[in-house]
């Protein structure tokens, strides 16, 4: 049994050591399927959001992509969607995940390199042009000036006379993962999640089929977190996204459904798909019981999965290959919504064309070959998965415990609690590795010398050139007062509490960039510096 | 040649740009203190040039870069650069990160020490962190002295070295200066280096030269620490007239650090006019300080209870004056409340805020008027 059962359990855990080599109906204790189950598509949840799942509708194979300009990525979504595809899914360069301009110093050498460059309505305009915004969906993978990129968003819509309440798409939106993992963070907390509910009142009111906020524990588990850890953190998140959307006034009915969650599908098989089972049980409850909702929609667990890209090698890449597999496999019998499998080269370079659509098609086999498809939750009521599903769910409820008992997500935030654990489990796989607990094949054990055998994506510094140059063509020639004008109303509506999202897409039309609403926006809300844990 | 061989030797651990991916680098910190290196970590979203001003300040025996954004070969070159023009070029340089096998050749020729990728035995990187600290030519006491009589930044960082080493003073003193040194203690996570920083900068900008000593804790089982202070305080370009020191408390109990009294006398004999002194954090037991600080700003928050305790503990006495940082957050003003009654005199107090770089100068004016 490998379920790590406490944070402060080390890696080489009690459980481990108890490890039984199999599990019967005695491990159970009082297990009762019908409560602790139910049947798919009906409370808790635990076998899937549908009754039917895969036999009616596929998971949705979502591969995101970004790369150079506005207009290359214009040219990958045209071409997409003439292939069938319909929904467009967005990486941002690091400058612009960052809330920064394409000029600004800290970007040198990132413009365009991990996803597209956008710093001006402008910029968006031409990512969508000639692309009808009320005819597709489109995700976009973005935290900290999440509501910048809304608003960008919003003011192409209404240029192209779409109706607000066509527009449909998914923000990540998820600034509390980038506190505990991710790093790409910009204000304190306390403003930060008041962005994100601006964003949830403003959707809720006016974008109704959009996806608020993509809840992940991707990053959180990439940046070391044990599987419970993952689960537990990212429902917390979810936890404090609904507690203050209520706080704010808001009917948690109106928005929980547009909720959704994120996670990374690692490498121990059966853990994974016992995560995936038990946070939508988690979920289910927490929804009812702690948030008295109502329609089913909001007790719902809706999930995107994606698999680890922690466990890439650069040794024997192929072996990549096989990893993504099962991995994908884990994520699939956990009964994801959508899934993104990483290519195998992605641990030495942006993935070449080749190597993506070898991601692709291995969805398509577990799709169409396996037949894994065709029985929902086929792992149900097995004695080893169902003893793991209780045990994740049980350590994530203590963790929910640990952190209401610290006054919720933000105070814990402030002790670095979140950063110390992950740091800790992060270490103690590191020494697992190193005293051989662990194998990874290729690295550790069956060592082949030798340059590795894939050829890599080359990227060249042209776009980056370009971007800038437009870019201060753009602020030469944008109306300064109208500018200057919508930039002070979006300082004082931020200091006035105000829902800032009308006076963005009022800044977004004036031509303000994003570095320089997310400057302002500083000046009221001030700039995090990484709190007491680094 | 000659070269030193200390126990804790000190490795400088930075991630330059905005990549912020950590956990290699965050495992290797930690790993590193547990095998006796004293590491500052300079945290997220630093440049070049304000890593390698870090390393000449903080007299590191090598510096580690940590690259996951595939941008080596044009970060790397301007690090050896940056390197040559500082006149550090004795300090080896080592990258870790996602580095293809084809641009290892490349980075070694332009003079990167080592180069480690995922999957690197830490056992391995630590064992090369000592060979190159051992291999390190050791400093010439008669020409650091001569070095730091010049102003030269480089010296006055061995002279630290070696002074913390229990060498360097013998027969010599430093001469007198004109600096205030002000201690600043709080309990743990209450904001001390943030605070620092921000403190620091406007007295920079009233034309202050300024010298840090920021003191971290020291693991007692492997004499290893994590010195990681500095990352809060340097934002902005780096400015020699703004030198920051970390230093780990070694075995010294109170808060400071192994002759942390002769550090702040070679700081002041070079010519800063403020020496800031942020102690360990230990809270109720900081009270060494006040031995070698001339005022000492005590910092607290709201919602902490800090008051209470350090009035019990009587660490309220040897405050000159009062910070309530974090203010932008709920209770400062019960927290005030609070804190004046435990008082009870007219010492100052001031509500300010860090991360909204708010009410700062009103201390920045106390420190330079009295």
């Amino acid at each position: 049994m490998r379920v790590r059962t406490s944070v402060d359990t080390p890696a080489s855990s009690v459980n481990e050591a108890e490890g039984k080599t199999f599990v019967g109906p005695e491990d159970l204790g009082a297990f009762n399927p019908a409560k602790a189950l139910g049947e798919p598509g009906s409370f808790p949840y635990t076998r899937g959001v549908h009754r039917t799942m895969y036999r009616d509708r596929l998971w949705t194979m979502r591969q995101f992509a970004g790369f150079g300009s506005a207009e290359d990525t214009n040219g990958r979504f045209k071409y997409l969607l003439e292939h069938g595809q319909t929904g467009l899914s967005t990486a941002f360069d690091l400058p612009t995940l960052m809330g920064r301009d394409s000029d600004d110093a800290l970007a040198l050498g990132e413009v365009g390199r991990c996803g597209v460059a956008i710093s001006s309505l402008a910029d968006m305009r031409r990512l969508f042009d000639g692309i009808d915004l009320g005819a597709v969906s489109t995700s976009m993978t973005i935290n900290a000036p999440a509501a910048i990129l809304l608003a960008f968003y919003v003011a192409v819509g209404q240029e192209q006379g779409v109706p607000l309440n066509r527009l449909r798409g998914t923000l990540q939106n998820d600034i509390l993962k980038e506190f505990h993992a991710q790093n790409e963070y910009v204000f304190p907390p306390g403003p930060s999640v008041k962005l994100v509910v601006d964003t949830i009142e403003y959707c809720t009111k006016h974008l109704p089929q959009w996806n608020t906020v993509s809840i992940s524990g991707y990053h959180i588990r990439e940046a070391g977190a044990t599987a419970a850890q993952e689960l537990a953190f990212t429902l917390a998140d979810g936890i404090a996204y609904v507690e203050a959307s209520i706080q704010r006034g808001l009917e948690v009915d109106d928005f929980a459904p547009r909720l959704s969650f994120f996670f990374d599908v690692h490498n121990d098989f059966f853990e994974e798909i016992a995560k995936l089972r038990a946070s939508r049980r988690i979920w289910a409850h927490v929804m009812r019981d702690r948030f008295k909702a109502k329609q089913e929609r909001s007790l719902l667990l809706r999930m995107h999965c994606q698999t680890a890209g922690v466990t890439l090698t650069e040794q024997q890449p192929m072996n990549n290959v096989v990893r993504v597999a099962f991995q994908a496999l884990a994520g699939v019998l956990g009964g994801t919504q959508s899934l993104h499998t990483n290519s195998m080269d992605e641990t030495l370079a942006l993935p070449t064309e080749e190597a993506a659509k070898l991601a692709l098609r291995t969805q398509q086999i577990i799709a169409h070959e396996t037949n894994v498809s065709q029985t929902v939750d086929p792992l149900g009521g097995s004695y080893f998965v169902e003893k793991l599903t209780n045990e994740i769910e049980a350590t994530a409820y203590g963790i929910f415990d640990q952190i209401d008992a610290m006054g919720g997500v933000l105070k814990a935030i402030d002790r670095g609690y979140f950063r110390r654990a992950i740091a800790e489990s992060s270490l103690d796989q590191q020494r697992e590795l190193d005293r051989g607990e662990q194998k990874i094949v290729g690295v550790t054990d069956f060592v082949e010398g030798g340059p590795p055998g894939v050829p890599t994506l080359k990227i060249t510094q042209a776009t980056e050139d370009a971007q800038i140059a437009q870019l201060k063509a753009l602020k030469q020639s944008r109306d300064k007062a109208r500018h200057r004008a919508a930039l002070e109303r979006l300082r004082r509506d931020a200091a006035s509490s105000a829902n800032v999202m009308p006076a963005l897409i009022e800044a977004a039309e004036a031509d303000a960039t994003v570095g320089e609403m997310m400057v302002t926006m500083k000046t009221v809300f001030g700039a995090y510096d990484g709190g007491p844990e680094w | 040649m000659d070269t030193q061989s200390h126990p804790h030797p000190r490795v400088l651990l930075a991630k330059i740009g905005l990549d912020g991916h950590d956990r290699g680098v965050k495992v290797l910190a930690r790993s590193f203190r547990d095998a006796g290196i004293e590491v500052i970590y300079t945290g997220l979203w630093q440049t070049s040039e304000a890593t390698m001003h870090a390393a000449l300040q903080e007299d590191v025996d090598v510096v580690g870069v940590s690259l996951l954004s595939a941008a080596h070969l044009t970060v790397m070159p301007e690090m050896l650069r940056l390197r040559r023009e500082l006149g550090i070029e004795d300090i080896p340089v080592v990258l870790g990160g996602i580095v293809p096998d084809s641009d290892h050749a490349a980075l070694r020729d332009m003079g990167v020490a080592a180069v480690f990728n995922p999957g690197s035995p830490l056992d391995r990187i630590i064992e090369k962190m000592r060979e190159l600290a051992n291999g390190h030519p050791s400093p010439r006491l008669d020409e650091i002295r001569a070095g730091y009589a010049k102003k030269d930044p480089r010296s006055l960082s061995k002279l630290i070295t070696l002074v913390q080493r229990g060498e360097g003073l013998i027969d010599w003193t430093p001469p007198p200066g004109r600096a205030k040194v002000i201690g600043i203690t709080g309990a743990p996570g209450v904001g001390k280096s943030s605070f620092i920083g921000r403190l620091g900068k406007l007295l920079r900008a009233k034309n202050k030269k300024v010298a840090v000593v920021a003191i971290d804790p020291s693991s007692p089982i492997t004499g290893g620490a994590l010195l990681g202070d500095r990352l809060r305080m340097m934002t902005g370009s780096p400015d020699a007239d703004f030198f920051i020191r970390s230093l780990s408390s070694g075995d010294v109990q109170g808060g400071l650090a192994p002759h942390c009294r002769e550090v702040v006398a070679i700081l002041n004999g070079y010519g800063f006019d403020f020496i800031l002194v942020e102690t360990v954090g230990a809270g109720q037991a900081d009270i060494a300080i006040r031995t070698i600080a001339d005022r000492t700003i005590l910092l607290l928050m709201p919602d902490s209870g800090d008051a209470i305790q350090f009035s019990k503990a009587g660490i309220m006495e040897i405050a000159s004056c009062f910070v309530l940082n974090k203010c932008d957050l709920a209770g400062a003003d019960a927290a005030q409340a609070q804190i004046l009654t435990a008082v009870g005199d007219n010492r100052p107090l001031w509500k300010v805020s860090t991360v909204r770089d708010e009410g700062i100068d009103a201390v920045a004016d106390w420190a330079t008027s009295a």
